[in-house]
């Protein structure tokens, strides 16, 4: 699930409604407190009967999503398991499908493979490939490749932090960009290059970041 | 499609492959499609069909010239071929209307043909013509416009058209002109020549020898023979350019110890960076008894600015394949393992097909073509990490692990993957196996120099005015690569140095250009010729910023295993950064050296105890570089980072 998914799934409004109830709740109970300056034990007991009500549905909730994430484990381990050395190949389509290695999926790997977690970990944290965060709306590749680190990407670099106020290898606070820096894209040819959104741009300078970047924003913006 | 056999596979080699007198070629490899091949290549399919006329259009690996990406090259029957380059959406329109149905040529998108003629074999029909910039000024206009006044006071104007080229392939030769179809090429063509070549040379077709470019093309494409000719995702079209031929004759009619005496006259040393002779890296692994045995495609092309690999393996996988099957029959290994970056998808798709046909077609598996030889193949991709082209990296990373390298001896062919015996040869290797087989080991040991025998890829980047990949015999000069096939430096600036072999390579300073190639001559220079990447510096380039760019690389690569890389490498790019802050203190370069000596010593594998080099070799042909910031203090440092990109961020440690 990318974060686009679960928006679409769970729509603001409905998040912020569920919110509200507690609200609520906790509005009703303060109200009740001012009135009585305490608060009657039957109605405590009513609370309480009614949040234990709901966490049980939470919990169950909770227990559904991780029957998924099993599921789909399951379906990765009994596609690779004649495979020798599959773990790789296992967090490879894990990433691919996700933009990231979630924690819990790592963990049901660990499970479905018999394979300690620390190990999964010490795969995952050597590679670069791999992102144990999910990735942004948007994602910038910058290539620091040697022939676009001489033609100017490192002005690229300090334009693309400026404007989206990020660090490298880090998503903004409103998870909208995603900003990397990759070792060599393969375009030295166009250099300096980057790759934004899975398209490259190439033959760049620091004004053009800021424009690329402006450009991929905009449309989200009038919608 | 069916299992095939040799009488199939002879077959279809038969047909001649460039047949079909209309046809669009469109190179679709990463760089291609990044700079718009994609859209190009729907427009002509788009456009085909209104034509009138059959015309085919194929999607194509690259032709190297990734400075005009993306590149087209297009056959129309009674026009001579021609490659363009930089074409856009307008420009695949204006092809489609002007050249396609016009009979007529597009300005300043024609790339000249670098195989040129030296007599010409029939009428005139087209003049490329571009000033290739000795002086200021360009007179490529100037000469379009009198060579046509010219053609027009003698009436050819509607046989001949004079059209401005956008590369010529030659550089700095004043005005050079090109004759299609002849490919007959004149340059520093002066304003009083213009009368005379269209008279002697376009209405007499005779060469004028005071003009006439006779140094002949220095490329020799073995490695990359078939890039741009074919669609890697059409086995039957590979068929036709006679990929598996070379397979055929090992299976047909020689005993693996006979391939591998093959392989031994041609003189090919692995392509990856070592130069180990690959005939005895086959013979050291058949020698061993054990079985199974492996052998591994190690297409982990980590070093950055090199991607001759991944533009081999995107133009013409069979190829890779082909050489892989023949290599396992050598070493009687029965499985294999393409190891190549998951930051390479399209290689990583188009392998993945290229087995799969093979398959079906019968060339892997059980009993290929009837030999009684049984072999398969596997893509494992990497996930971006540089140490991981370390055989013995390579090898943890395929069993699933983390890619650690371990000590050697036992080396992979004595114990590698799964603990078995193993080869590991890189795709250029590879992909140069077949056209042994082929026209010879003989053949191939023609080209070369000394002990370096054969052809090599290079991608020639960074301030050079036409970044490409270029394939020389070795033995060319570093001159001839960046001046005469690569036009020198990017916007007339002066040379500084050739960096080669990457991160575990050198710098290569300006007096030391005339150097031979070979593995041997870049390793006396402090440098090695690596995976075959090469980094042209100009003289705005510091190379105390760029060795310590190289090292940060290598500190941020190292897997940590063994101290001297991981605290070396670490206390090393501390003591850089301080001197490029102007901070730099009594006896630091002494430092520098002392902790080298200990890294080059000491480290496990090869990425530390290559890691020093980039920094050494700076040391020793720019001292004085190192010396001014050192003595030159904070100011010095100041009003270099005025004229230098501003900073990027500190290393990180190697796993964050």
């Amino acid at each position: 699930m990318s974060p686009d998914t679960v928006r679409s799934e769970l729509p603001a409004n409905q998040l912020n409604a569920w919110k509200d109830d507690e609200a609520a709740l906790l509005e009703s109970l303060e109200q009740i407190e001012n009135k009585h300056g305490f608060i009657p034990r039957h109605i405590a007991e009513e609370v309480s009967r009614v949040l234990e009500v709901k966490l049980e549905r939470l919990r169950k909730l909770q227990t559904k999503v991780e029957s998924n994430v099993r599921k789909e484990v399951d379906a990765l381990v009994a596609k690779w398991k004649d495979e020798e050395g599959s773990l790789i190949l296992i967090l490879h389509e894990i990433e691919n499908q996700h933009g990231y290695v979630p924690r819990e999926i790592a963990m049901e790997v660990s499970y479905a493979l018999g394979v300690k977690l620390a190990r999964i970990y010490e795969v995952l944290t050597f590679y670069h490939y791999f992102k144990l965060k999910p990735p942004g709306r948007h994602n910038m590749s910058l290539c620091l490749g040697t022939a676009c680190y001489l033609k100017g990407a490192p002005a690229m670099l300090a334009e693309a932090k400026s404007q989206l106020k990020v660090e490298e290898g880090s998503t903004t606070a409103d998870r909208e960009w995603h900003l990397d820096v990759v070792r060599c894209i393969g375009c030295c040819g166009m250099s300096p290059a980057m790759v934004v959104d899975g398209k490259t741009y190439g033959r760049l300078n620091a004004s053009d970041v800021s424009r690329i970047i402006a450009q991929t924003t905009q449309p989200k913006a009038k919608s | 499609m069916s299992k095939l056999t040799y009488a199939d596979l002879e077959k279809y080699s038969k047909v001649f492959a460039d047949s079909g007198l209309n046809w669009v070629r469109v190179s679709m490899d990463t760089g291609g499609i990044a700079a718009g091949a994609d859209t190009v290549c729907s427009i002509f399919e788009k456009g085909v069909g209104t034509l009138g006329f059959g015309m085919e259009v194929r999607r194509v690996g690259s032709l190297g010239y990734s400075f005009a990406d993306p590149l087209v090259e297009i056959a129309r029957e009674g026009m001579p071929r021609v490659v363009y380059g930089r074409v856009d959406d307008e420009v695949a329109k204006r092809i489609l209307q002007e050249h396609l149905v016009g009979r007529r040529l597009i300005d300043d998108h024609v790339l000249a043909w670098r195989n040129r003629a030296l007599t010409f074999d029939g009428p005139t029909t087209y003049i490329l013509v571009k000033d290739t910039g000795a002086e200021k000024g360009d007179k490529s206009q100037f000469f379009q416009f009198s060579l046509a006044e010219e053609l027009k006071r003698c009436n050819l104007q509607d046989k001949v058209q004079v059209v401005r080229a956008l590369d010529m392939g030659v550089y700095d030769a004043g005005v050079a002109v090109q004759f299609l179809p002849s490919r007959v090429t004149y340059t520093n063509v002066l304003a009083p020549d213009v009368a005379r070549i269209v008279k002697t040379s376009v209405q007499g077709k005779k060469i004028i020898d005071d003009l006439l470019y006779k140094k002949p093309d220095k490329q020799v494409r073995v490695v990359m023979r078939n890039c741009g000719k074919f669609d890697p995702e059409n086995f039957q079209d590979c068929l036709r350019y006679g990929v598996y031929q070379g397979l055929v004759r090992v299976l047909q009619g020689m005993k693996p110890e006979e391939a591998i005496a093959e392989m031994k006259t041609s003189g090919l040393r692995g392509r990856g960076g070592a130069g180990f002779p690959t005939w005895l890296k086959w013979q050291i692994t058949r020698a061993v008894q054990r079985t199974p045995k492996y052998i591994i495609c190690n297409g982990d092309e980590g070093d950055p600015g090199a991607y001759m690999d991944r533009s081999v393996l995107e133009g013409d996988p069979h190829s890779v394949l082909e050489g892989m099957i023949i290599a396992a029959y050598a070493i009687g290994a029965t499985r294999g393992y393409f190891y190549i970056r998951a930051e390479y998808p399209l290689a990583v798709a188009r392998v993945e097909k290229a087995i799969a046909d093979a398959r079906t077609a019968g060339l892997l598996g059980e009993n290929i073509l009837g030999s009684g030889f049984s072999f398969d193949a596997k893509v494992r991709l990497g996930a971006g990490a540089f140490v991981c082209g370390e055989e013995t990296a390579l090898i943890a990373s395929i069993e699933g692990k983390r890619g650690s390298p371990s000590p050697r001896p036992p080396y992979p062919s004595e114990r590698g993957l799964f603990g078995h015996p193993t080869a590991i040869n890189n795709v250029e290797t590879l992909a140069a196996v077949p056209a042994i087989f082929v026209h010879g080991g003989t053949w191939y040991s023609q080209h070369g120099y000394e002990k370096s025998r054969g052809t090599k890829v290079f991608a020639v980047t960074g301030k050079v005015r036409n970044p490409q990949l270029v394939e020389v015999p070795l033995g060319v000069t570093l001159r001839d690569i960046v001046f005469d096939l690569c036009g020198g430096v990017f916007g007339g600036k002066a040379i500084k140095a050739v960096q080669t072999g990457g991160p575990s390579g050198g710098v290569i300073p300006e007096h030391l250009l005339d150097t031979k190639v070979s593995y041997e001559s870049l390793q006396e220079l402090g440098s090695i010729m690596g995976s075959g990447g090469m980094i042209v510096m100009d003289q705005d380039d510091s190379m105390v910023e760029v060795s310590r760019f190289y090292l940060r690389f290598c500190v941020d690569e190292s897997c940590g295993k063994c101290a001297p890389c991981r605290i070396g490498g670490y206390q090393m790019l501390q003591i850089l950064n301080r001197l490029v802050r102007g901070r730099g203190e009594k006896g630091d370069v002494e430092r520098i050296r002392a902790i080298s000596k200990a890294m080059q010593k000491a480290s496990l594998c090869g990425l530390g105890q290559t890691a020093p080099n980039p920094v050494l070799s700076a040391l020793r042909y720019f001292d004085p570089e190192f010396k001014a910031y050192l003595e030159g203090g904070m100011s010095y440092a100041r009003k270099m980072s005025a004229n230098r990109p501003p900073e990027p961020a500190a290393a990180e440690p190697a796993n964050a």
